[in-house]
């Protein structure tokens, strides 16, 4: 069974569908290629990929309540192609947004469907997920908890001379099972999803997003861009004005 | 202000240019978005791309009404319109606010008044239905008062519905 992992995001590193395919990589068994989808260059060699493929994950950001034209470029191909060589393989969605709630991926869903039932593909169903960037950088400050907790151990060992400093095992440990707690919600559906796709059933459309209240959500996505609009320059550029179109 | 983004021919420029204050041809020779949030944070209501699309967000931001013009894909606009519309995200700040129950982005230019789709063309009834939902949601999203969609079979109907 080959499945073939497509990330539609058009950033070239660090992007929240990336994250999303490497999880649903871990549920699902047999040949597993990894594509990433950014301009028409990407296509040829992506369609000779669905030839002997049995599934295949579409992995995207909500763009504007719907999928990203540069994906909706490669699925008129795809559909075109797949209807030439007689190829039916069984397509699934793992759509994230900026908002927190997932369900918002619902157009985008209804419009996969639509797009298999024009192809003659079997949709296999998706998992909507809100809070997508958030979810992104949960991973990174895994990998920061992890680094401290070298660095502790080895201040432990040149200090004490032990290889098991306990409050630093605690507090990474906390940190640890507070990120797992966000992702709960994402792991919950794509080990669904991950089952459906190695037995070739559906799974249907489910949404999730990251477990923290709403309203807390909002605070942290409007001081992240804040910081990065004052690192970036726009605070000082009319920030928030309403520019006119032909002026700078 | 009535604005109109439209994938026609260019045979239909003169009509589309008369019924409206600004009309944006999709003509797909423009590049996709990159998703870098730019027009939010480096350059506001800017697309670093210097192509046709690079203030297109100032144009729509100001419209009262918006109208597309727009043939079916999978329930959706074509990809030559949605490229415009993902370039658009400009119309909004990078402030979150709830409207429609559900969190958005603040506006940039304010309220504006309808959000109203012509789809030309073959579609089916099911993707008749994916198209309303989406005009519903693209209008909460963008701070639409309201939104309207009508199927046309063929392109002699449209001049009467702009």
């Amino acid at each position: 069974m080959k499945t073939v992992f497509i990330n539609c995001s058009p950033k070239k590193k660090f992007c929240a569908s990336a994250y999303f395919l490497f999880l649903q990589r871990l549920f699902v068994g047999g040949k597993k290629i990894d594509e990433k989808l950014r301009t028409p260059a990407d296509h040829d060699r992506i369609l000779e990929q669905l030839r002997d493929a049995r599934a295949v994950v579409f992995g995207l950001p909500l763009y504007v309540d719907g999928i990203p034209s540069h994906v909706l470029r490669f699925m008129e191909k795809m559909e075109a192609f797949c209807k030439q060589n007689g190829l039916h393989p069984s397509v699934y969605c793992i759509a994230n947004n900026g908002f927190i709630e997932g369900k918002q991926n619902e157009p985008l869903m209804q419009c996969f469907e639509h797009f298999c039932r024009r192809a003659g593909l079997t949709w296999g169903g998706g998992v909507g997920i809100g809070g997508g960037v958030m979810l992104n950088v949960t991973r990174i400050l895994f990998l920061v908890d992890i680094a401290l907790l070298a660095l502790n151990t080895v201040l432990s060992v040149v200090n004490t001379g032990s290889f098991f400093p306990k409050s630093a095992w605690i507090s990474f440990a906390e940190n640890a099972a507070l990120l797992l707690y966000f992702n709960l919600g994402v792991l919950f559906f794509l080990v669904r999803m991950g089952r459906s796709i190695r037995k070739g059933t559906d799974c249907g459309k489910k949404y999730t997003r990251i477990l923290i209240p709403s309203f807390v959500f909002i605070l942290f996505a409007d001081v992240f861009f804040f910081i990065i609009s004052l690192f970036e320059g726009g605070i000082f550029r009319g920030w928030l004005s309403k520019k006119e179109y032909g002026k700078a | 202000m009535k604005v109109i983004i439209h994938d026609l021919e260019k045979q239909y420029a003169d009509m589309i240019n008369a019924k409206c204050d600004r009309a944006i041809a999709a003509d797909g020779k423009y590049a996709p978005c990159q998703g870098c949030f730019g027009c939010w944070t480096r350059h506001p209501a800017e697309c670093f791309m210097k192509d046709t699309l690079q203030q297109a967000c100032r144009i729509i931001g100001q419209a009262d009404e918006l109208v597309i013009v727009t043939g079916n894909l999978y329930g959706g606009y074509t990809a030559d319109i949605k490229n415009v519309l993902d370039r658009s995200i400009g119309t909004s700040t990078p402030f979150s606010t709830y409207r429609g129950g559900q969190m958005h982005h603040t506006l940039r230019y304010g309220k504006h008044d309808l959000w109203k789709v012509i789809i030309y063309g073959e579609i089916t009834e099911a993707e008749k239905d994916t198209f309303r939902y989406m005009a519903e949601r693209n209008a909460i999203n963008d701070g639409f008062e309201r939104s309207e969609v009508r199927f046309i079979e063929n392109l002699s109907e449209l001049e009467g519905l702009l």
